[in-house]
């Protein structure tokens, strides 16, 4: 009798061995199938950025804080780690204010669409190149750590981040508040005064590896070094370029407190100010990936080849993880920037985007052109690049056009004494 | 790939989780929060101030020159970048057709560089060259005082 109890148990362990077994062949099939894998890894990526856009938050709170020698926020938490759970819990229990006289519907609806459309960049990003499980077969396709692998990634990424835009213009339009509607207006003109040179930032860089897709562009970087030794003056460009496309500092014209109160958000509160916000720290992520992906070597660390060429899931964690570091070195970089240079004025801004950044951002396309049709030294870009850096350095100082009227006349009463 | 849904599905991913979210959040805050209203809250904030006519005012004509100048140069970027691409199998021909295309841009970018379409404020009579205002005649110090 004791016998068969002792039978059935174990053909009971055995029974329930087997279906774990069964469920983890499942579940290894489904993590081998593409398909399946980049659901997952979308959902870990949103997953990921929400608590990374929250971190942000509390960062730039922290580096304000240390530039300006305060302590920053430090009561919730040791040193203040759960700070970004408290703000978030405080914007669901504020009181949400619809002021009586605005447009309703795109009032509603401005701050959903400017946070989903920043968030569907990542979907091309790609996070740490390709590699096989353990129980893949050797001649199995590699799995790629990137939610879509298309041809035009990076047409993809520029066209996505410019709907940004429309989510502002909305925001401030529906807002029916004059200070929401100038600062909606001036977010546009600034939006698309900068897409002019980024567009041709993207392009010197489409010429030299030959693809829109940002994981062949990586490629071309494992085999020729890092895409900024050879156009260092379009890596500074594109990042200038994002920091306006992102409204952060040196450009947020369209959120000025001193001139706007809050500009297109003034008249948000509760959530739906925190869905902007979001979106604007999302679109802080996205555009430095993209950075990282075009000129700074992607997932690559010099001297690491290993890295590059090991298929297994742990080196491509550690890509992930070499990713990640440096897109948190560019928000560090975004965020001392902010305290660091002071805000444009408006045709500062303009002139900048136009006189300056449009010619040197067309010369540099053009160089790039010539050098592969003569077949040149990809090395022939750099000194392009630092020729363009002296010679629109030389004029601007020459040219003296940055001295305003004011200062004209102040100087010329100077000279007067 | 052989996914050519593979980018639909990210986008979907990303729209979908993102509404869920939005929607989520705003549902559950909705149900918790507070609702005192207040003719007071429900005004338009300018400064405390109240506001004097709508918001929506009419505003400076030079966000339509910059809306217009940029979409030819966005049409130029998009027309380029298929091109980026397969410059290098291309050759010569793919050289000279962008390069009469890059010059038609070009002259119509010096010809709004030469009549101040790229100046955000035009022609205020100080800084402008061809004006036949001068700096020391009456309307030069008149103006001076403005500036």
């Amino acid at each position: 009798m004791g016998g068969i109890q002792v039978g059935n148990l174990c053909h009971n362990v055995g029974s329930a061995a087997r279906t774990m077994m069964d469920t983890m062949d499942a579940i290894r099939n489904i993590l081998a199938d593409q398909f399946w894998f980049s659901i997952v890894l979308g959902l870990v990526v949103f997953g990921g950025i929400q608590g990374a856009v929250a971190y942000a938050i509390l960062l730039e709170r922290k580096i304000s804080a240390w530039t300006q020698d305060r302590y920053g926020p430090n009561r919730v938490g040791p040193y203040g780690i759960l700070q970004p759970i408290a703000d978030g819990l405080k914007f669901f229990l504020k009181e949400d204010i619809i002021p009586a006289n605005v447009d309703k519907a795109l009032f509603i609806f401005a701050p959903w669409m400017i946070f989903v459309v920043a968030l569907v960049g990542f979907a091309v990003i790609p996070w740490g190149g390709s590699f096989k499980w353990g129980w893949m077969e050797a001649t199995a396709k590699p799995m790629v750590v990137q939610v879509a692998s298309v041809d035009i990634g990076l047409l993809y990424i520029v066209a996505v981040s410019s709907l940004s835009v429309y989510g502002v213009v909305l925001g401030g339009w529906a807002s029916n508040n004059k200070y929401s509607f100038y600062g909606a207006i001036r977010a546009a003109a600034q939006m698309l005064s900068y897409e002019v040179p980024m567009g041709m930032c993207l392009m010197a860089a489409i010429l030299m590896t030959g693809s829109l897709r940002l994981e062949e562009m990586v490629d071309w970087q494992a085999r020729h070094g890092w895409a900024v030794m050879y156009h260092p003056i379009a890596a500074l460009v594109l990042f200038i370029t994002a920091l306006a496309e992102a409204n952060r500092m040196p450009f947020d014209l369209a959120e000025s407190e001193q001139e706007l109160i809050g500009g297109y958000h003034t008249e948000y509160s509760a959530l739906k100010l925190a869905l902007f916000f979001l979106a604007e720290y999302s679109h802080m992520i996205t555009s430095s990936a993209m950075m990282i992906c075009i000129f700074f070597g992607g997932y690559l660390v010099p001297g690491w080849e290993w890295l590059n060429t090991t298929p297994t899931f742990g080196a491509a964690l550690v890509r992930v993880a070499v990713f990640a570091f440096k897109i948190f070195l560019f928000i560090c970089l975004y965020m001392l920037i902010r305290w660091t240079i002071p805000r444009f004025r408006f045709d500062q801004l303009m002139r900048l985007a136009w006189k300056g950044l449009v010619p040197m951002t067309m010369t540099l396309v053009a160089a790039q052109g010539l050098v592969l049709y003569m077949g040149w030294s990809q090395w022939t870009t750099t000194a392009v690049n630092i020729g363009v850096f002296l010679f629109g350095g030389f004029v601007s100082v020459a040219g003296g056009k940055a001295v305003t009227g004011r200062q004209l006349s102040l100087r010329r009463a100077e000279a007067m004494g | 790939m052989e996914y050519s849904n593979n980018l639909v599905i990210g986008l979907l991913i990303f729209v979908v989780a993102g509404i869920a979210m939005s929607f989520g959040a705003l549902l559950i805050g909705h149900l918790i929060r507070t609702k005192l209203p207040h003719p007071e809250k429900a005004a338009a904030y300018e400064c405390g101030e109240p506001a004097i006519g709508p918001g929506w005012v009419q505003f400076d004509l030079r966000f339509y020159v910059v809306a217009l100048v940029f979409l030819i140069f966005d049409i130029e970027v998009a027309l380029f970048y298929p091109w980026a691409v397969v410059y290098k199998e291309a050759g010569i021909a793919a050289l000279w057709d962008m390069l009469v295309f890059f010059g038609v841009i070009v002259v119509g970018y010096l010809y709004l560089w030469r009549f101040g379409y790229l100046d955000w404020v035009r022609a205020t009579g100080l800084h402008d060259k061809r004006s036949t205002v001068r700096r020391d005649d009456a309307l030069g110090r008149a103006a001076r005082q403005w500036m």
